[in-house]
Parts: structure tokens; C-alpha cells; sequence
């Protein structure tokens, strides 16, 4: 289970959807998920999906691999359409029996929702897929910069999202590595019901954070050894600078938004 | 009949990603009841990947493997059996230890077996008499030992399921000469007294030609050699064409050799060095 988990992972590579300006990804990422929200009806919707595709096309990253990030939250996607299915009534009655209606309205709407949660799980695994986590809270920290006011913190705050993510590699490692010496001392981790298996973590998660501990007070020792006293008068070994990427991507996207608003005011229903 | 018989036994990492890798590749070989092999090869050569095919870790990508006789992937019930019999040893175990003291720590595997207490009590008391741990540490914390002892701590834990094959992964990686020698030491007992078959993966020449009766080495996923340690080591040039190094007075009495004297080639221990040079001092 703890393969599938995709999310937060970086693929190394040179397409041009690696080569922009981190900090511009994450902005566009974030409008990107807005203008998600914003779409009102399949026509809308229809030209972000078009887009996501290019941009995944230009990533160069495997279909496969985008849709293994999908596959870990597929539950609440079918759960949330289903939802849909029967709590919307409107549009034609297709079936009905006792109290359970569906009606075209909410098979419309139950697609409708999925395909947009689907759209906000590729876009958002799509910028940790092609940013290194380093590049991320880099870019992360230089946005915030404007919050300078609260004196250290966001230097801090990004320092310890770059440990953190930079961590998680490890400590997935270190879960596998110490899942399979319990394994092989006859653990059984695979069958028993929910409390039988919770309590088979014991053996898994005590050692898991003996081993987090220890790692950390290391980590700070090496840091204080090389000096390290937080971010005052730090200078950057990477700069950052938009090139032209970065503002044809800009232009793209809000051509993109005038689309989905005026789609949206052309087309007022759902279907 | 052999132990552990493997059959084109092959296993790829992070398949349909990028990544994708031959840990080890179609992999054949016999080994018998009470042996005690030492592996040998680089880092990345698929030591560490055939040692968790054996007890059932990892599932062969292609392949056969059979312990004692069973297949190993037959059914659920053949891949547990296989676990008990079977006992794997991680590099650094001591970071597998999470009981509040040393004897329920050692008693997690017997437990998992299902034994009845008194048996754990005697599996666990034996196998802490193996590794040298006195009656007071089995009441103190694993957390308070020190290193080399709870690196014992481990290995107890897994000798205690008295499994059939032992292995080890690096057991001695990262103690002090002293610590090595009797982590060495306790292991050959344990296969004399049990007479159970030992596998030592290792990076140490010396160690697995002071210890070992046969000799597996391994080279870019692929066993490039299976023999006694002479076989072996009589083929220390090709050895070293690995990349791979030799006990140290090997290298030396081949360079003797070399230069002309008359002396043989397959000396690999101290003590065989001894003897063979008092012979040609005593000729001469």
C-alpha cells in the first residue's frame, strides 16, 4: 500500500514543465485548482481537462504512473459520485424504486464530480512530480517572503517543510526495512480484524520512532556543526529567475480562465 | 536432498517505473544441510535480495525456490511455514528491537510460532546462552545495552524460532574487532551445537575464509561463483577482476608466488600461512 502512494514524489527529468520557474508552478497550480472550481458546466470543465492533458502530455511523465497517484483515493471518488447519483433529483427520471431516484441530473453531476476531483489530484501530483521538494519550499519560501514581518518564522517554516518532505523517503524506507524484520520474525501483519492488526503495528511503529528520534537530534547536531543558525543574511546557491516559459504559461492560463467564464455564462446549465 | 534449491530464480525492482532494475537475475543454485556459506559481492550485487527471497520476503518475479523440498510460493500456508523455517537476520537488527525488556523481545518470534510457554521460556534461554547474554540482562531494556549487546538481543530473536537455515546480513557491520570476534565466534558454535545450515552475507574476505565451508559470490545480480572457500580462492585473480577483494595474506602469498618462489597459492588463513611457510623454511 505504501508503493502506491505517489503523491509528493519527484520524477527527475528536462521537459518544460520541469524547467519553469517553481515558484510561477506553484502559483499556476493553485489558479489552476481555482479555475477548476470556477467551471460550471461539462463545456468549461471540458476545456481544463484538455489543457491538464497537454500539460501532462509535456511533462514526458508515464499515463501510468498519473494514474497510480489516482488510484489511492479511487474510493472517494466512487463514494463522493454515488453520493451525487442519489442525492440529486433533478432532469429526467431514469430509474426509480421505493425511495431511490436517479435522475439524468445526478448521473450528470456525479460525472461531473469526479472528473474534477480527478482533475485536482493529477494537477497538484503534477507539480510534485516534476519539482524537487527542495525546489518547492524554495519557491514556497520566496513567496512568503512578503511576510518578512514575522521576523524568522518563514524561513523556519519552509526549512522545516524541506526536512520534513525530505524525510519521507526515509522514514517509507525505514517502515519497510523494519516491517520486514518483524516479517521474518513471524509477525503477522495481514490477517486478524481491525484491533488485531492495529495492535501488530506495535512491533512495527516502536522502533519506527527509536529510529526518528535519533535521527533527528543527529540531523541538528550536523546542522549546528556546520553552523547552521537559521535564515538571517542567508544567500541562495540557486537563484531563481522567470523566463520566457514561465510568461507564456501565465498568458495560457488566463486564456484558459476567460474561456471557462465565458463558457460558463454561454452554456448556464449543467449539461 | 538439498536445502535450499533455487531455479532461475529472478526479481525486479519498482517494475513499470523509470527505475526498473534486475536485482538479481536468474539465479540456480544448490546448497546443502549444514553448511555454512559465506556470500560475497558488491554492494548492490543482489545479496541482500537473495537472502529475502529465502524466507519468503520478496515473491520472485520469475523463477522457483524451494526450501527443504517445498515450494516455497505454493500457497499462503507454505510462504508462513517458510518464515519459521527460514531465519533472516537483518543488517543492524538492533533497530528491530521494541519490547520493554530483553526476554519478551526474543520471545516475539517463538510467540508468533505459536508455542505453548514453557517452550518459549527454553527457546528463549537457549538462544540468549548462545549469544552470551547473562540471566540479568533478560530483565533490563534493550534500550539501555549497549550496542554489541543489542545486536545479540536481535540475533537471539530470530535463533530462537530455531530455524532450520539462519542468515545473517552483515552481522558484524559496524562493532569493533572484539564484538566481530565473538559475534563469529557465537555463530560457529551455534552451527556446531545445532548443526542447522548458516548463511553469512559479508563483506569481510577474512571472516568467510576463516569460517565458511562453502563460498557464494555474487556479481551484478548473477552468482558468478558457488564452492568450497579452496575452489574459491584458488580463482583470486578472477575474484579480484570483480572487483572484489581477498584475504590480505592471500594477496601476499600470491605476490610470492609471483616473484618466484616456490610456494602454493591457495593459502587464505593465517594459520595456513604459518604452516606453509615453515614447510618451505624447513626444505630449505
Amino acid at each position: 500500500m505504501v508503493k502506491d502512494i505517489t503523491i509528493g514524489q519527484y520524477f527527475p527529468g528536462k521537459s518544460v514543465l520541469h524547467r519553469m520557474d517553481p515558484r510561477m508552478k506553484i502559483v499556476l497550480t493553485l489558479a489552476f485548482i481555482v479555475i477548476i472550481f470556477l467551471c460550471k458546466n461539462f463545456f468549461s470543465l471540458g476545456v481544463m481537462v484538455v489543457m491538464l492533458a497537454v500539460m501532462v502530455a509535456s511533462s514526458k511523465i508515464s499515463i501510468k504512473l498519473i494514474l497510480r497517484g489516482i488510484k489511492p483515493i479511487l474510493f472517494i471518488i466512487i463514494f463522493t459520485a454515488v453520493l451525487n447519483i442519489f442525492y440529486t433529483n433533478k432532469g429526467d427520471i431514469w430509474f426509480e424504486y421505493g425511495f431511490i431516484k436517479i435522475t439524468s441530473g445526478g448521473v450528470y453531476t456525479a460525472i461531473f464530480m469526479a472528473v474534477r476531483i480527478i482533475c485536482l489530484i493529477i494537477a497538484s501530483s503534477l507539480l510534485t512530480y516534476t519539482t524537487s521538494p527542495t525546489m518547492i519550499t524554495d519557491g514556497l519560501e520566496r513567496l512568503m517572503s512578503p511576510f518578512k514581518f514575522m521576523k524568522n518564522s518563514v524561513h523556519t517554516v519552509a526549512m522545516m517543510m524541506t526536512i520534513a518532505l525530505r524525510f519521507i523517503p526515509t522514514l517509507i524506507e525505514e517502515f519497510d526495512k523494519i516491517t520486514n524484520a518483524q516479517k521474518a520474525r513471524g509477525a503477522d501483519l495481514e490477517t486478524g480484524g481491525l484491533i488485531q492488526r492495529s495492535k501488530a503495528l506495535v512491533p512495527i511503529f516502536i522502533p519506527l520512532f527509536v529510529t526518528s528520534f535519533r535521527r533527528a537530534y543527529e540531523l541538528a547536531f550536523a546542522m549546528e556543526c556546520r553552523c547552521y543558525k537559521g535564515g538571517e543574511g542567508r544567500t541562495r546557491m540557486r537563484q531563481m529567475k522567470l523566463t520566457k516559459i514561465d510568461f507564456l504559461s501565465v498568458i495560457l492560463l488566463t486564456t484558459m480562465c476567460t474561456a471557462v467564464v465565458v463558457l460558463n455564462i454561454k452554456f448556464v446549465h449543467l449539461v | 536432498m538439498s536445502i535450499i534449491k533455487a531455479e532461475n530464480l529472478s526479481y525486479l525492482y519498482s517494475t513499470g517505473t523509470p527505475f526498473e532494475i534486475a536485482a538479481i537475475n536468474d539465479v540456480n543454485i544448490e546448497i546443502e544441510q549444514g553448511e555454512l556459506v559465506g556470500i560475497i559481492g558488491h554492494t548492490g550485487s543482489g545479496k541482500s535480495t537473495f537472502a529475502q527471497h529465502l524466507n519468503g520476503l520478496l515473491k520472485p518475479t520469475s523463477g522457483k525456490l524451494y526450501i527443504d523440498g517445498v515450494d516455497v510460493w505454493e500457497s499462503k500456508k507454505t510462504v508462513r511455514d517458510v518464515r519459521f523455517k527460514v531465519g533472516l537476520c537483518f543488517q543492524y537488527p538492533e533497530y528491530q528491537l521494541f519490547e520493554e525488556t530483553v526476554y519478551k523481545d526474543i520471545s516475539f518470534g517463538p510467540k508468533n510460532m505459536g508455542l505453548s510457554e514453557d517452550d518459549i521460556d527454553k527457546r528463549v534461554r537457549m538462544a540468549a546462552s548462545f549469544v552470551g547474554l547473562k540471566e540479568e540482562h533478560l530483565s533490563k531494556s534493550p534500550f539501555d545495552l549497549s550496542g554489541g549487546e543489542k545486536r545479540r538481543v536481535a540475533i537471539a530473536g530470530v535463533m530462537a524460532m530455531s530455524p532450520k537455515v539462519l542468515i545473517l546480513d552483515e552481522p558484524t557491520s559496524g562493532l569493533d574487532p572484539k564484538g566481530r570476534d565473538t559475534i563469529l565466534g557465537m555463530i560457529k558454535e551455534y552451527r556446531q551445537d545445532t548443526g542447522n545450515t548458516v548463511l553469512i552475507v559479508s563483506h569481510s574476505m577474512e571472516d568467510v575464509a576463516k569460517m565458511a565451508t562453502k563460498v557464494l559470490v555474487m556479481n551484478s545480480s548473477r552468482v558468478a561463483m558457488y564452492g568450497t572457500v579452496d575452489e574459491i580462492y584458488s580463482r583470486s585473480n578472477e575474484i579480484i577482476n570483480m572487483g572484489l577483494d581477498v584475504p590480505q595474506i592471500t594477496r601476499v602469498f600470491m605476490r610470492l608466488a609471483e616473484c618466484g618462489v616456490d610456494i602454493g597459492r591457495n593459502v587464505y588463513t593465517v594459520e595456513q600461512g604459518k604452516q606453509e611457510l615453515s614447510r618451505l623454511l624447513g626444505k630449505a
